[in-house]
């Protein structure tokens, strides 16, 4: 009976605490469907009175789809080469570690990375990026991200963990070494990929600092960047920045619902025992 | 055997090339770039003279850029412990035996950390709006008078604290959810049978086996409270006056829009070496845990 009384307890504290840590989505997604006469004016009401879909017109009217397009190559692009080249590098760094002396170096260079912080490097970048001649260029803004640490480490984590004997046994049969990796040592990696994708996905669909300094030209902004110009000097444009922050959340959402298990866990009702 | 270990270093080296080759462009190089720009008076356009150390002595004596170095320490400091305690409370509820709808809250507690910084400042700063913002119409109805949120430093800090970390809370519950599952049960279950009560097993045993998980989730918290920068964009863009201007911001005004490349780098590697600096602090308080092995 006690049992019982300290499971509704603690149950009711953490769906309260979810409930609440959502609510401020809710309350932006459920605002950005009311009139401006009803954004601006109390008393405040939960729900939409009159639902209104004219803040998602004015903003799509506005060129929004471009701006989609734009993020959606950006995320896409972005991630297949950061899958590709952090897979490559974490594999090596972890499987030649006892074969290869520059192994160990090779990864603390590549550790400078989360020691430095990007932000304090972005205005040499932005010269470099300008030299040549990627500026105002969505390449300009890809290319300089998609090294990752976190995922080169997250790689190499997997593949320490990966018994030598897979790749032994492999040796012996004949295999070459590029072979190894993409036939068999990739596709065991699956868990991985699929955390590293719904993360990059997120970080290029959300990165600002450099779109905002690289794309010059409104055709090639980027999604947060067209949100961040909702944002004037005199006020914000309240009605179209909520409907536009609305449709930037849903592409990702959709996305990590779908990978949703691998990142918070399956059902564990059951308990994690073991 | 000679030819198996070329076979393989030349296997290493190719599946490296890539990672190697964009990290050296695009970050080597503008590490280095930003030392040597940061003795120059380069303009982002033209002129570029050496003038040896006068950007780092006007760095030192600069006391805007005290000051917003000082806001951004008392920013972190402050909001640290919320950063890391609030995810762990978050993390032992949700792995508990006892609690139900699991998967739900980890999945709507989790959802804040998928919006992109300046959305999560649009998002927080909508609810705290003064004129017709949830928070103030609930004031009101409660008989209090609106709070001006945006015009004082204080309250425009305390908003873009919250922002940050509602924003960050569900990832590093994820972290330490994983770090939990991974103590062995059989911990608890001795535990439990020589009587040692909940709260007790909390303290005791799941907090200090914690302790490397919580050294990583220390960390990084601190490294992303001292650079924040695209979500005060959402929020104040660094007001009212510049009471929430942190030092990456200042900086970035200084580079790009006062077009000081020169001084902006110096301030850089200012920041670059108290970034280093506290992270090497921070791993020796830990003694290494676990984020190389």
């Amino acid at each position: 009976m006690k049992k019982n009384k300290s499971s509704i307890l603690l149950t009711t504290i953490s769906v309260v605490s979810a409930l609440l840590i959502l609510f401020p989505i809710v309350w932006l997604i459920l605002s950005s469907f009311k009139p401006s006469s009803e954004l601006f004016s109390y008393p405040l009401r939960l729900f939409p009175k009159n639902f209104t879909i004219d803040h998602y017109k004015s903003v799509i009217s506005g060129g929004f789809f471009g701006y989609i397009y734009n993020s959606l190559f950006l995320a896409v692009v972005g991630t297949i080469i950061t899958l590709a080249i952090s897979a490559m590098c974490g594999y090596a760094l972890a499987i030649y570690r006892d074969s290869i002396k520059y192994t160990n170096l090779v990864f603390g260079v590549f550790l400078l990375g989360t020691l430095i912080p990007g932000e304090t490097l972005t205005i040499s970048q932005f010269s470099v990026i300008s030299f040549m001649g990627l500026y105002n260029n969505i390449w300009g803004v890809i290319l300089p991200v998609v090294t990752t640490t976190t995922g080169i480490f997250m790689y190499r984590q997997y593949y320490m963990s990966v018994p030598m004997s897979f790749v032994e046994a492999a040796r012996i049969d004949g295999a070459s070494e590029l072979y190894i990796f993409r036939k068999i040592m990739l596709p065991l990696a699956k868990s991985t990929t699929v955390t590293l994708t719904l993360f990059s996905v997120m970080w290029r669909w959300n990165d600002y600092i450099l779109p905002l300094l690289v794309l010059s030209d409104q055709k090639k902004y980027t999604i947060q960047i067209a949100i961040k110009n909702f944002i004037g000097n005199t006020g914000v444009d309240w009605n179209s920045i909520l409907a536009a922050s609305v449709i930037s959340i849903i592409p990702i959402t959709v996305l990590f619902m779908i990978l949703q298990k691998y990142i918070v866990g399956t059902d564990t009702a059951s308990g994690d025992k073991g | 055997m000679q030819k198996r270990k070329n076979r393989m270093s030349h296997a290493f080296w190719m599946l490296i090339f890539p990672s190697g080759l964009l990290f050296f462009v695009f970050f080597i190089i503008p590490l280095i770039l930003n030392i040597i720009l940061s003795f120059t008076n380069y303009d982002g356009w033209k002129t570029m003279n050496f003038i040896g150390l006068s950007n780092y002595q006007e760095a030192l004596t600069d006391s805007r850029f005290y000051s917003a170095l000082l806001k951004t320490f008392i920013y972190a400091i402050v909001n640290l412990p919320f950063k890391v305690i609030i995810p762990l409370l978050l993390a032992v509820l949700l792995t508990s035996d006892k609690v139900k709808f699991k998967t739900f809250s980890r999945t709507a507690i989790y959802i804040p950390v998928l919006l992109s910084s300046l959305v999560v400042g649009i998002t927080i700063n909508w609810m705290f709006s003064q004129e017709y913002g949830l928070i103030n119409f609930l004031i009101q109805q409660l008989g209090g008078q609106p709070v001006a949120w945006g015009r004082q430093p204080a309250l425009a800090t305390f908003i873009i604290s919250l922002a940050s970390t509602w924003a960050s809370t569900g990832f590093y519950m994820i972290i330490y959810i994983g770090a939990i599952n991974n103590i062995s049960h059989d911990v608890y279950e001795a535990a439990e049978i020589d009587g040692v009560s909940a709260w007790q097993r909390l303290l005791k045993i799941t907090i200090p086996l914690l302790m490397p998980t919580t050294f990583l989730v220390t960390l990084l918290s601190t490294v992303n409270l001292l650079k924040e920068y695209a979500l005060i964009q959402g929020v104040t863009q660094g007001g009212p006056g510049t009471s929430t201007t942190f030092v990456i911001q200042y900086i970035f005004d200084k580079g790009f829009n006062q077009s000081l490349y020169g001084y902006a780098a110096a301030m850089s590697v200012v920041i670059m070496i108290i970034f280093a600096v506290i992270a090497f602090i921070q791993f020796k308080v830990n003694e290494g845990g676990e984020f190389t092995k």
